[in-house]
């Protein structure tokens, strides 16, 4: 081997050092620009999902919006062990339980203003105004029109009785959406029945949990099963694709307590550098301009009620939602996932 | 004396750094939770012990012996398509392990085109191919025989051919000369690939998750996810980190001269496979590199074909220069801190403190990438906490989502494999060597650079390569540290998979394993070059 070893070396640790000093000095310049009006936002929702809202927030009122997406439970520690050194000016993730544990380690302040509580009910907010649900996310069930019929179904616990047993499919439980809802029949039924629910449903499984909701309806399309639990967008994406999947859902438990909602929300970081523009931005994004982005975008349903549903969304019915506040769904997480670890649900 | 005391200490120093992690980790059991370690033990702990016992096992048996076979049948025998095979079966390193998991289900599972056709066409029953191990395990060996198959084959090709045609003349049969003679002589570098491989899959997140298989992992994540506990999360990681140590201990008893690397090389083959048996060695080979390689990369870009028009957009240029960026920089320090650590030195030869310290530098690589993250982050934080107290400012503003952070993250993490390759080459350095170099008056500097470094080349260019592709594919850590606006390929396929976005997540995937095949290319180059 003929190449001068030294000098390949040396310019190799001069290139990336330079690339290093003007990489970082980029960043932290991009960070430390105070006069241009620009907010911080740390999201765990997934880029796509939120750059079009971004976007469309600089054109209405000329402020940027810069974000960094991670996986919630991390960035979480991260504005935890940030402190008041954090760039981030709003939070913003997915599922109630999330935002209440923030809440709960004082990463939000309170944010309480005329906008926000007519745009947003109370149930999707927390009781102190420290975060905002910004999107609804329903989690009901859905079943093969070709082998169950909808006068068979009805709540979520019923699912745990014997006649489905080897025909229901289920997403794990280390996922957020099933840790809520568990946490959700805890709240209406206690700890003991939830245990008998959950036990149940591992007992009528027909397949190890699966990872992701789009393969708990391909299971149930291909016939590994019948019945199963997603959250409704997961199924819009799907119909999208293959229109006439004999695919459909029941709205759970409206003879009850109604559908087990989740959010997608946000608050304004305790320590947040621009303050007023992040409220500016979580009114924004209250607002019915945004919510009709927000619903259109993820096929979801817009927390703001005075604005009306995607219409592929609207398509599905309308149906009763589950009216607990959702920092329960925070409060009790950690008892539901003790519950489903002792009961064997993976 | 005086001199080797300064040059422990700044060795010392070093390598205590790159295993700053590994000691926070280790120091979190200065925080007990009792509580929720009885929950642990009793509900969770002794099936994951079982399940990561089995998966260890299985999958190391696996890739001991899908790539010792294949490293021996490339290098040994010659039958149809050897040529162009022989390196194809590096290939499959270029694809991240979650991205073969998900194109396996994709295909395999219950709904996947597999099953249905064997279920319409064949009249078969289905099966839930996430019930047991078995195919977690297929998958993980066919993602990581590549690292057994790269040192056997090695090891193979610097056995004299004399040997073995001894054994022919003596008339033994080639597989009891395979189990006498070759195997044996291999079985340092076939232990080299399978500790890595172990390493890879007990610190796994992505396939397991995939699958919803529970491993040590799942407790760690369980921990610090859902009961916000980073103190278990950290105890029980640092029991990977026991268990990597063990792992790494009697790898180094198996080890002696293993190497990435050889210098002398053997290229006739002793045999000949002709007829039927040479096809069917052939269609064996290929049929490794279909389902490792082959297939999924067909997978990808059927489901890329499909939604590119969707995906592609100019970001795509961010995404690539940011992984570039991050990989190169990641490579160069990760390389020349290795090259420091590895290098000769009578001071080292005789200091069981530095060797340790040294061994300590490389378990990195068995912690899983988010908890070498918050490690990192906490520890930061604790010497924030310190210099405050003393007097000084935080230092979180500063270090937190900077640059220095994420590659340090890579460094720490990735070590092992740079180390292991250069410690290979650094084995060829004879001390009689140095001796002479000395004796003819050469100073430290000129001996290191006109004969370590050209000695240690092809063992820092192959490690080089290896740690660039696996930084490329790093996720967890990226995701966690990275500065605004560092996306890199591996997130942007994380987040669209996440979604169940698979088709729109192939997309990056390809572009990854393109750019990944080519470094393997460049690898294959240099490592034919070195064998003339």
């Amino acid at each position: 081997m003929n190449i001068n070893i030294k000098s390949l070396f040396s310019s190799a640790v001069v290139i990336s050092t330079i690339a290093i000093t003007i990489t970082t000095n980029a960043n932290t310049e991009g960070a430390h620009n105070w006069n241009e009006p620009s907010v911080t936002v740390y999201s765990s929702r997934k880029e796509h999902l939120i750059k079009p809202l971004f976007e469309a927030f600089t054109k209405d009122t000329g402020i940027k919006v810069k974000y960094l997406t991670g996986k919630g439970g991390a960035l979480i520690e991260r504005l935890k062990l940030e402190g008041t050194d954090t760039q981030a000016d709003m939070f913003m993730t997915v599922d109630a339980g999330n935002l209440w544990y923030a809440g709960s380690q004082g990463l939000f302040q309170k944010v309480k203003t005329t906008a926000l509580s007519k745009n947003i009910p109370e149930h999707l907010k927390d009781p102190d105004g420290l975060w905002t649900g910004l999107s609804v996310r329903a989690r009901t069930i859905v079943y093969n029109t070709e082998r169950v019929k909808s006068s068979d179904l009805s709540t979520y616990a019923d699912l745990a009785s014997p006649k489905w047993e080897g025909r229901l499919c289920l997403r794990t439980s280390k996922k957020i959406y099933t840790k809520s809802l568990v946490a959700s029949l805890i709240y209406h039924h206690g700890e003991d029945k939830t245990g008998d629910i959950i036990s149940g449903w591992v007992n009528n499984l027909a397949a190890t949990p699966n990872a992701k909701d789009s393969h708990v309806m391909n299971a149930i399309l291909s016939g590994q099963c019948d019945v199963g639990l997603v959250n409704t967008y997961y199924y819009g994406r799907l119909l999208a694709k293959k229109p006439n999947a004999p695919l459909k859902l029941f709205w759970a438990n409206q003879d009850t307590t109604g559908v087990h909602v989740n959010i997608s929300g946000a608050g304004v970081t305790k320590h947040a550098k621009n303050t007023k523009g992040a409220t500016q931005l979580l009114e924004w994004l209250s607002s019915a301009k945004a919510q009709a982005i927000y619903g259109a975008l993820n096929k979801e349903y817009p927390a703001n009620q005075s604005v009306a549903s995607d219409e592929v969304v609207s398509a599905w019915g309308a149906f009763k939602q589950d009216k607990m506040n959702l920092s329960q769904a925070g409060i009790l997480q950690a008892t539901a996932v003790k519950l489903m670890q002792k009961k064997g649900y993976r | 004396m005086q001199k080797c005391a300064s040059t422990k200490f700044w060795i010392s120093v070093l390598a205590l750094l790159v295993a700053l992690p590994i000691f926070v980790v280790a120091f979190s059991w200065l925080l007990p939770e009792s509580e929720l370690w009885a929950h642990f033990s009793e509900n969770l702990l002794p099936d994951l012990i079982r399940s990561t016992a089995i998966l260890l096992v299985g999958v190391g048996l696996g890739v001991t012996f899908l790539g010792t076979i294949l490293a021996y049948l490339v290098v040994m025998v010659e039958f149809p398509g050897r040529k162009w095979l022989e390196w194809a079966l590096f290939l499959p390193f270029a694809i991240p392990a979650y991205v073969l998991a998900f194109v396996y289900l994709g295909v395999f599972d219950y709904s996947g085109y597999a099953q249905v056709w064997m279920r319409e066409a064949l009249g078969l029953p289905g099966f839930d191919i996430r019930a047991g191990s078995w195919a977690i395990i297929l998958t993980f060996i066919l993602v990581f025989y590549p690292y057994v198959y790269m040192m056997a084959r090695a090891s193979f090709k610097r056995q004299k051919i004399n040997m073995i045609e001894a054994g022919k003349l003596l008339g033994a049969s080639p597989f009891k000369i395979f189990f006498k003679i070759s195997l044996p002589l291999a079985r340092p570098a076939v232990a080299a690939g399978l500790l890595v491989t172990l390493m890879e899959t007990l610190a796994d997140f992505g396939v397991v998750g995939l699958f919803n298989y529970d491993t040590f992992t799942t407790a760690i994540y369980s921990a610090w996810g859902d009961y916000r506990s980073i103190e278990v999360a950290a105890q029980l990681a640092s029991l990977l980190v026991l268990v990597a140590f063990f792992l790494i201990y009697f790898e180094k008893k198996a080890r002696g001269q293993a190497k990435y690397y050889s210098t002398s090389v053997n290229d006739t083959k002793p045999y000949q496979a002709s007829g039927i048996k040479a096809w069917m060695i052939t269609l064996f080979v290929f049929g490794v590199f279909m389902l490792s390689f082959a297939m999924p990369m067909l997978q990808l870009l059927i489901w890329g074909w499909e939604s590119i028009v969707e995906e592609w957009s100019t970001k795509y240029f961010d995404l690539i220069s940011s992984t570039a960026i991050l990989t190169f920089s990641a490579v160069a320090i990760t390389l020349v801190v290795a090259t420091v650590l590895a290098l000769p030195n009578h001071c080292k030869q005789n200091s069981t403190w530095l060797k340790s310290i040294i061994r300590l530098a490389t378990l990195g690589y068995a912690l899983p990438g988010s908890v070498m993250a918050v490690g990192l982050l906490y520890g930061i934080n604790q010497i924030s906490a310190l210099n405050l107290y003393f007097g000084g400012e935080s230092l979180n503003h500063f270090i937190f989502g900077s640059i220095a952070l994420l590659l340090f993250a890579y460094v720490s993490r990735f070590m092992a494999i740079a180390y292991s390759s250069i410690e290979a080459s650094a084995q060829q350095i004879k001390p009689v060597l140095t001796q002479s170099a000395r004796l003819l008056g050469a100073s430290r500097l000129r001996l290191i650079s006109r004969i370590y470094l050209p000695i240690l080349t092809p063992g820092i260019l192959a490690g080089g390569l290896l740690v660039a592709v696996d930084v490329m594919k790093e996720l967890p850590a990226t995701y966690l540290l990275r500065p605004f606006g560092w996306d890199t390929l591996a997130i942007q396929v994380y987040e669209l998979s996440a979604e169940g976005l698979f088709e729109r997540a192939a997309v990056p995937a390809l572009i990854m394993v393109l750019f990944g095949s080519v470094l393997m290319l460049i690898f294959q180059l240099l490592d034919k070059k070195s064998f003339k």
